[in-house]
């Protein structure tokens, strides 16, 4: 048997395709944020990232094309329709102890999901949601979106002949990564995220010291909410289409890569994370092995899975998560 | 609502019924606790008495009954309420706050952190600042009166048994409870620190009047160190009264030589 015979050098330094992994790894921080202050914060185990991500974009999209609000009234709105759902959800399951919340959420997302695909007249069925044609000229979701990402390119063009279309994206993605950590950190360093942390050490303890621990619960889950919603947007106006199979279940495990990569209790940790995880994953696509492209496809899989099979055996924390807590967490 | 003077029952619990499917854990349950007193809370094993605590604190849902604290119904008032107005309890098995540093043990238990809503993280930043500090110095100081000053910055998971028992009760503390409600202190620590725990109870009630119920098995303990002594066996308050008289009440002595026990 031979070594892989190489790597196709020349789709390795492709400027097009490591943007498009970038965007991607962005969109899984900002999701994984939200998992961060859940699961690593608050100690809630929250297995519906992808619902809230669907339930953003799919807003977004609806409330543009269908009651004709602008993209940039419809962002807010949608964030606000996000944080909603997440507190309705909340409300009567966060009450149930960690591993049926984790069971509800990720029921939620799934009936989401299957509703997206299902209520074809509000969105679009399985052909997703993009442009609306009716009427004379097609109005799309991310109109606002693009006119505003070509003047960045017409600027860029100052300095950078041909620039990467991608650019725009990429800078908008990562600097709401920048400051979504930026914010995360300082609340976390505050009385209000020591009461979560407090929460997620022992409930009782915190509700017996006087903290109403549901409504901080709920808070949480509401602000892993926002970050769901910003990333679905972001997912949207990557993908050009809104649709069922890109909120699959699977989103939010991935999500749960990049966390466990990155380590619990660590802002830091999830950026890096999400770009390790998506290098890892779109990288293995350049090894090229005397097999079928559909078994090369599957050990891609294989092989991120060995590699956090690996990192949990020699480094449990993950890079940036504290041993000692989790020592002793229990 | 009449408002309650020296002498008078900071507690007053009545008629609380509390049943696990047949079972009547806590089976028409009364008692009164006087303020600034210290008041133990005996029974065999299966007595009631932790369920008692429970449904006093708000941690669990009686059937019936009423629970009046400082004047006030708080009967299924949930028990982050109950706490912030002064009844703060300690649970039998420690729940220090592992993975979390001493100091921020104390810290969290201050009331009135302004930076505790996360609107005012944004819009009082001074003032959550200014608490911050307060309350910074407030837990060393008690750190120091609990002989727990050198660990304040170690994570409160790597503290023996007895410096948990310890924290708990100052971080207790550091919530400023008029009443505070202390399962089990003594179990699992040793008599030196046990001794150092009592002489705080009984100094904090002479300095600053706190109100003591606490529940053990400790005899001696009891004996010495309580002012009342209330008795439950099988659900029940059998008993209630000075801790020499309620030693002689044939009851008691039946319930925990004679009885189910």
């Amino acid at each position: 048997m031979s070594l892989p015979s190489a790597f196709t050098l020349e789709a390795f330094t492709n400027l097009g395709f490591w943007s498009g992994v970038l965007v991607v790894a962005g969109i899984y921080a900002v999701v994984t944020l939200g998992l961060q202050l859940n699961v690593g914060y608050t100690g809630i185990i929250n297995f519906g990232q992808a619902g809230f991500m669907a339930v953003g974009g799919y807003s977004m999209a609806i409330l543009v094309l269908e009651a004709g609000f602008s993209f940039w009234l419809a962002l807010p709105a949608a964030v606000l329709i996000t944080m909603g759902f997440g507190v309705l959800i909340g409300l009567p399951s966060l009450r149930l102890r960690a591993d049926y919340f984790a069971i509800v959420t990720l029921a939620t997302a799934e009936v989401v999901r299957l509703v997206a695909q299902n209520a074809r007249d509000l969105t679009g069925g399985n052909k997703g949601l993009y442009c609306d044609f009716e009427g004379g000229s097609p109005v799309c979701f991310d109109d606002s979106w693009r006119s505003v990402s070509d003047s960045i390119l017409g600027f860029v063009e100052n300095f950078w002949s041909d620039p990467e279309p991608l650019l725009p994206l990429l800078l908008v993605v990562w600097a709401t990564v920048a400051i979504g950590i930026v914010v995360l950190s300082y609340v976390q360093g505050t009385p209000w995220g020591r009461v979560l942390r407090a929460i997620r050490e022992d409930e009782d303890a915190a509700r017996a010291l006087g903290k109403n621990t549901l409504l901080y619960k709920l808070q949480s889950l509401a602000i892993s909410a926002l970050l769901g919603a910003l990333a679905g947007f972001f997912l949207a106006l990557f993908l050009a289409t809104i649709h069922p199979d890109d909120y699959e279940p699977i989103v939010t495990f991935f999500a749960f890569g990049v966390l466990i990569l990155g380590g619990l209790a660590s802002y830091k940790g999830v950026a890096v994370g999400a770009v390790l995880l998506w290098t890892l994953l779109e990288g293995t696509r350049f090894v090229e092995l005397p097999i079928s492209e559909e078994k090369t496809a599957a050990l891609r899989f294989a092989i991120v899975g060995a590699v956090l099979i690996g990192l949990m055996a020699l480094r449990p924390q993950g890079m940036f998560g504290k041993r000692e807590e989790m020592v002793l967490g229990d | 609502m009449t408002e309650a003077t020296d002498g008078e029952a900071l507690l007053e619990v009545e008629g609380v019924v509390k049943r696990f499917g047949g079972v009547r854990a806590v089976d028409d349950a009364g008692f009164d606790v006087a303020r600034a007193s210290i008041t133990a809370l005996i029974g065999p094993n299966g007595a009631g008495k932790t369920t008692l605590f429970n449904v006093v604190t708000g941690f669990q849902r009686a059937d019936r009954g009423s629970v009046r604290f400082a004047g006030e119904e708080v009967f299924r008032s949930p028990a982050y309420a109950i706490a912030r107005r002064g009844m703060v309890r300690t649970f039998q098995i420690t729940k220090a706050l592992a993975a979390m540093p001493v100091l921020d043990n104390m810290m969290l238990a201050a009331p009135d952190q302004p930076g505790e809503r996360i609107r005012n993280l944004f819009l009082r930043p001074a003032a959550t600042r200014r608490r911050e500090r307060e309350v910074r110095e407030q837990a060393g100081e008690l750190l120091e009166v609990f002989g727990l000053e050198g660990v304040a910055g170690d994570h409160a998971g790597t503290l023996s048994g007895g410096q948990r028992k310890l924290l708990e009760l100052a971080r207790a503390l550091m919530a400023e409870p008029k009443l505070l409600l202390l399962d089990e202190p003594m179990a699992g620590i040793n008599p030196t620190l046990g001794k150092r725990l009592l002489e705080h109870m009984q100094r904090l009630r002479r300095e600053r009047g706190t109100t003591f119920l606490f529940v053990e098995h400790d005899m001696e303990v009891v004996m010495n160190h309580s002012d009342r002594v209330i008795v439950m066996a099988e659900g029940r308050v059998i008993a209630e009264g000075e801790p020499l008289r309620v030693r002689q009440d044939p009851a008691v002595v039946d319930a925990y030589l004679g009885g189910a026990a």
